[in-house]
């Protein structure tokens, strides 16, 4: 974790993050500061993220993505200029995200995840993973764990989306607010009042591996006696990265029906070998998994990007451990999973 | 963009969407983040409007402006930064106020819903009612740090902005600003209103020195006070502080003196004020205290430097130097235009340095604890904190809703609350289970709506009654009232038609307790029967206030469980939600002339329930 560094910000700095430090305070800004972030997958919700964390001031941001940019990328990807379609996605996102704040220094690698050897991913505070295939993301997070570097990743499917933290043992400051009876000084109104009062209490919360959110087992308690009443999302999100280890790709809205049909299959294997009755993900929410939809980009890269500020920051309680975004309700829910 | 490949949306939406004519309303923090959601997504015709101009303090979350745009117009460098995301859009850019007469009700007919991504109360009214008017949808939102809310505005069928009564704006007593300040804020209120009589827009109820007429020192106390104070002066009459500070030609050493010791003595004076409180210690400026009295600050060495405290020798410094430049500023201005004024802006350097300075010392006098100036801008500024990705949540919830709209679903747009934590169920983006209909009795958006207002009939002049009642505190641009008994105008919008009667009473007007008017705001295309009350003038106590319809206004809450005791003490941090993204920009202040110590920028609060349904 980094530890708070003695440089002082300069007054450019506390001007344009005048906003965010009367939030989170100066300690949290010099945490970002001294922060390094990898942001991996470079289509709309890497994006998304690329663009919050940039914006709140950390040290540098790495950009990583080996595939080129596409025409469905345009969906969502306002990083990547028209005329760079067909160039790397990071490359062709570097200027812009630069543009964003010449006080981050913001580079761009082509090199996919697998080429990489793990020693690469020391040199970052946080790592968020996008549009990445499950063997990764273990590989990533077993590698974060050995290293202490807090590890997210998270994907946006159309109108759906997800993200999922292992911070390990993490230790933050949380500003709590009690309302404490005061006497008001004026002789006309002696009755009390409750006011608040804002104080700072240190807490830690311990996280699990991926390994463990993605093995859940339905079948067994405590999770046996949630399941009637969790909804869809987190069983949708096991058809999808199925979908995405077994066809190297996600849904297109290119190859649409025939998408659909895979989703369908791939619904009834992964339903079945988890003992989940199939009603449990409803036919209209797989129709609404294509491209990356921008709005929904925005809503999950937010909250994703929020929790890697928080993180890195030390400040506020992290959720533990994953996000779900339900386009059917527009619900944003919390759930601890695998702990 | 989405719309535009195909097997993205369905062919109904992808329609709606590349047909549909919108507008967005802001161009800051979420409209920045709506307008990128809206090019992605496929519109093609879309008009924004913003009639400010960039900040650096804007950079950290408008990400559609960078450094070398600030000073520019919001609305036209948005639309640049847009059209690079897809060139083929149009995007139509005013650097304009909507509140202006040029928006019509016909303007906004054009538009298949508007996004409001504002930062003031004023717009927000005013917006809401030209949608009523229009009976377009409107999508209003907020942030305020964290916390951020979306919700969906159709006539009929929900409640308006206006529904519910929004908190009232925070205001001091005078003599407790005057007088007996106990908290900082009392000081710095003081300071600004310092500020508007030096060199502002003069307001006689915003006077800073000691107020006689404090019922608290009433009696004996109160008059020998006067007595003396009359013996020291050998002169009874009262000039304004403005007067006195000019035939001082603005001189720091006699300014100080006055302020921060012959008027603290002559508060000494009325002893009943100190019976029981604190007395107040008199300062001469040569005799300045070294010390950062009543602030334990053990890392002074850190911090940004608006966070390093001063010590009171330091505040005088301030004072003297801010009271010089604010001088020279205000004489040039003077020099050229005699009515021209200063307007206190907390990015302005000398007038943020004048206000610190100056609250810090009063603070100092009265055994208040000092503040920081970085916190003083922020107490002072009504200054909301705001991040990127609250922003871009809340923005994408409002593109999220619109698609809603334009599948004709207007029943699932229900309004979307995102907050720093989950609440008991898990959920941190918390949709309500419907739509809230209409309050009935609601003054705006009902049929024949009615309000009753008390004042003083005989002390409230029929420009005070345009002025303050139906333009500031009833929202309208441009009303017309007539007495509804009679057909008598009293009030017309046509320029200079009624100017003889202008400084009138309403009783000399023949408006007595129990008069109706009938107010017609052709702008806004609004109707609205004023009752007038009449309430005799008290001391300390507000001239003009709200009654609310007749039949008095109740929240509809009954079914609702109470907030556990309820009353201002029992809300729990969750409850509080804020809604605006906050910009408080000077030419927000141009727009419309508002007080300067009320909170007027600060967020709307709601009080929510733990689960999803609005209370108020
Ligand atoms: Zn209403």
């Amino acid at each position: 974790m980094v530890e708070l560094n003695s440089n002082e910000l300069t007054d450019a700095e506390a001007e344009q993050y005048d906003r965010q430090i009367r939030l989170w305070g100066l300690d949290s800004q010099k945490r970002l500061r001294s922060s390094r972030v990898l942001i991996i997958g470079l289509k709309g919700l890497g994006a998304e993220v690329a663009k919050n964390i940039t914006l709140a001031g950390v040290k540098s941001v790495t950009l990583l993505d080996d595939g080129a940019a596409s025409q469905d990328d345009i969906c969502s990807q306002f990083l990547v200029p028209r005329d760079q379609i067909g160039k790397n996605r990071a490359e062709a996102s570097l200027a812009r995200t630069q543009n964003l704040n010449p006080m981050v220094n913001v580079t761009a690698e082509t090199c996919a995840v697998a080429d990489h050897p793990d020693e690469y991913f020391h040199a970052f505070e946080a790592i968020c993973a996008t549009k990445c295939p499950t063997d990764q993301l273990l590989r990533l997070d077993k590698i974060c764990r050995e290293k202490s570097i807090k590890f997210f990743c998270g994907d946006v499917f159309g109108f759906f989306g997800f993200m999922f933290a292992d911070l390990q043992t993490h230790e933050f400051a949380e500003e709590i607010t009690e309302f404490k009876p005061t006497a008001t000084e004026e002789p006309a109104a002696k009755r009390l009042k409750a006011e608040p009062v804002k104080t700072t209490v240190k807490r830690s919360s311990t996280f699990v591996p991926l390994q463990n959110a993605l093995d859940v087992d339905w079948t067994a308690e405590p999770y046996s006696k949630k399941l009637k009443k969790s909804e869809s999302s987190y069983f949708l999100m096991k058809i999808l990265l199925k979908f995405r280890s077994e066809n190297m790709r996600d849904p297109s809205p290119g190859t649409r029906s025939a998408d659909m049909e895979e989703l369908n299959r791939l619904k009834n294997e992964v339903l079945t070998k988890m003992s989940i009755p199939l009603e449990k993900v409803p036919d209209n929410l797989l129709s609404m998994v294509f491209a990356e939809i921008g709005p929904v980009c925005a809503i999950v890269g937010g909250v994703l990007s929020q929790e890697i500020i928080k993180a890195l920051s030390q400040h506020e309680a992290p959720h533990n451990n994953m996000f779900f975004f339900n386009p059917e309700r527009n619900l944003g829910h919390v759930e601890c999973l695998g702990a | 963009m989405a719309a535009s490949i195909a097997g993205v949306f369905t062919d109904d939406l992808k329609n709606a969407v590349e047909t549909s004519k919108v507008l967005v309303v802001g161009a800051g923090g979420i409209g920045c983040e709506i307008l990128k959601n809206l090019v992605l997504s496929g519109f093609k015709d879309i008009e924004i409007i913003d009639l400010d101009t960039i900040d650096v303090s804007n950079l950290n979350r408008q990400f559609l402006f960078q450094k070398q745009h600030v000073g520019k117009s919001k609305a036209v460098v948005a639309r640049e930064s847009a059209l690079s995301f897809n060139p083929d859009v149009k995007i139509v850019a005013n650097h304009d106020s909507i509140i202006k007469p040029d928006y019509s009700v016909n303007y906004f007919k054009q538009f298949r819903m508007v996004l409001n991504a504002l930062d003031n109360r004023a717009a927000r009214n005013h917006v809401n009612r030209m949608c009523l008017a229009a009976d377009i949808p409107l999508i209003e939102s907020g942030t305020a740090g964290y916390d951020g809310q979306v919700e969906l505005i159709k006539k009929g069928m929900t409640k308006c902005y206006e529904c519910e009564p929004k908190a009232a704006q925070k205001t001091f007593p005078g003599c407790t600003i005057r007088n007996t300040p106990s908290e900082p804020i009392h000081c710095i209120v003081w300071g600004k209103h310092l500020f508007n009589q030096l060199f502002g827009e003069y307001d006689a109820d915003n006077d800073v020195s000691p107020d006689t007429e404090d019922p608290e020192a009433a009696g004996a106390a109160g008059e020998s006070a006067l007595k003396t104070k009359a013996n020291e002066q050998g002169d009874i009459e009262r000039v304004t502080t403005r007067q006195w500070a000019q035939q001082s030609g603005y001189d720091s050493a006699k300014l100080f003196h006055k302020l921060f010791h012959d008027d603290i003595k002559y508060l000494l004076s009325m002893h009943n004020l100190w019976e029981k409180r604190r007395k107040p210690t008199p300062l001469k400026m040569n005799e300045l205290p070294d010390a950062v009295a009543g602030s334990s600050k053990d890392n002074s060495a850190e911090g940004l430097k608006d966070q390093r405290p001063w010590s009171i020798v330091e505040c005088g410094q301030i004072f003297s130097r801010s009271l010089q430049s604010l001088k020279t500023k205000f004489e040039d201005l003077q020099s050229k235009n005699k009515d021209d004024h200063l307007v206190w802006d907390k990015d302005d350097k000398d007038a943020m340095d004048f206000v610190a300075a100056c609250a810090n010392i009063r603070a100092y006098i009265f055994g208040i604890p000092q503040k920081t100036r970085f916190d003083i801008k922020s107490m002072a500024g009504n200054i909301i904190p705001a991040i990127a990705t609250t922003n871009a949540i809340i923005a994408g919830l409002v593109v999220l809703n619109a698609f809603n709209i334009l599948q004709n679903r207007l029943e699932s747009c229900h309004s979307v609350y995102c907050r720093l934590r989950p609440n008991h169920r898990g959920q941190l983006i918390v949709p309500e289970r419907g739509l809230n209909p209409p309050n009935e009795k609601c003054y705006v958006c009902r049929d024949s709506p009615q309000i009753a207002v008390s004042v003083d009939v005989n002390k409230l002049t029929v420009k005070e009654l345009e002025e303050r009642v139906l333009k500031s505190l009833l929202n309208m641009v441009q009303p017309d009232a007539v007495k509804d008994s009679t057909g008598d105008v009293v009030i017309s919008s046509e320029e200079g038609e009624m100017e003889g009667t202008y400084h009138k009473s309403l009783a000399e007007m023949g408006i007595l307790d129990g008069t109706v008017l009938s107010v017609d705001d052709f702008v806004q295309n609004y109707s609205l029967q004023v009752i007038i009350n009449h309430r005799e003038a008290e001391h300390n106590k507000p001239d003009i206030e709200i009654v609310g319809d007749q039949s008095k206004c109740q929240p509809k809450a009954e079914e609702e469980k109470s907030n556990g005791g309820s009353g201002d003490n029992a809300e729990e941090e969750d409850d509080l939600m804020l809604l605006d993204e906050v910009e408080e920009t000077p030419s927000a202040k141009a727009e419309r002339k508002r007080k300067q110590d009320s909170a007027e920028e600060s967020p709307v609060s709601k009080k929510l329930r733990t689960s999803d349904v609005i209370v108020l």
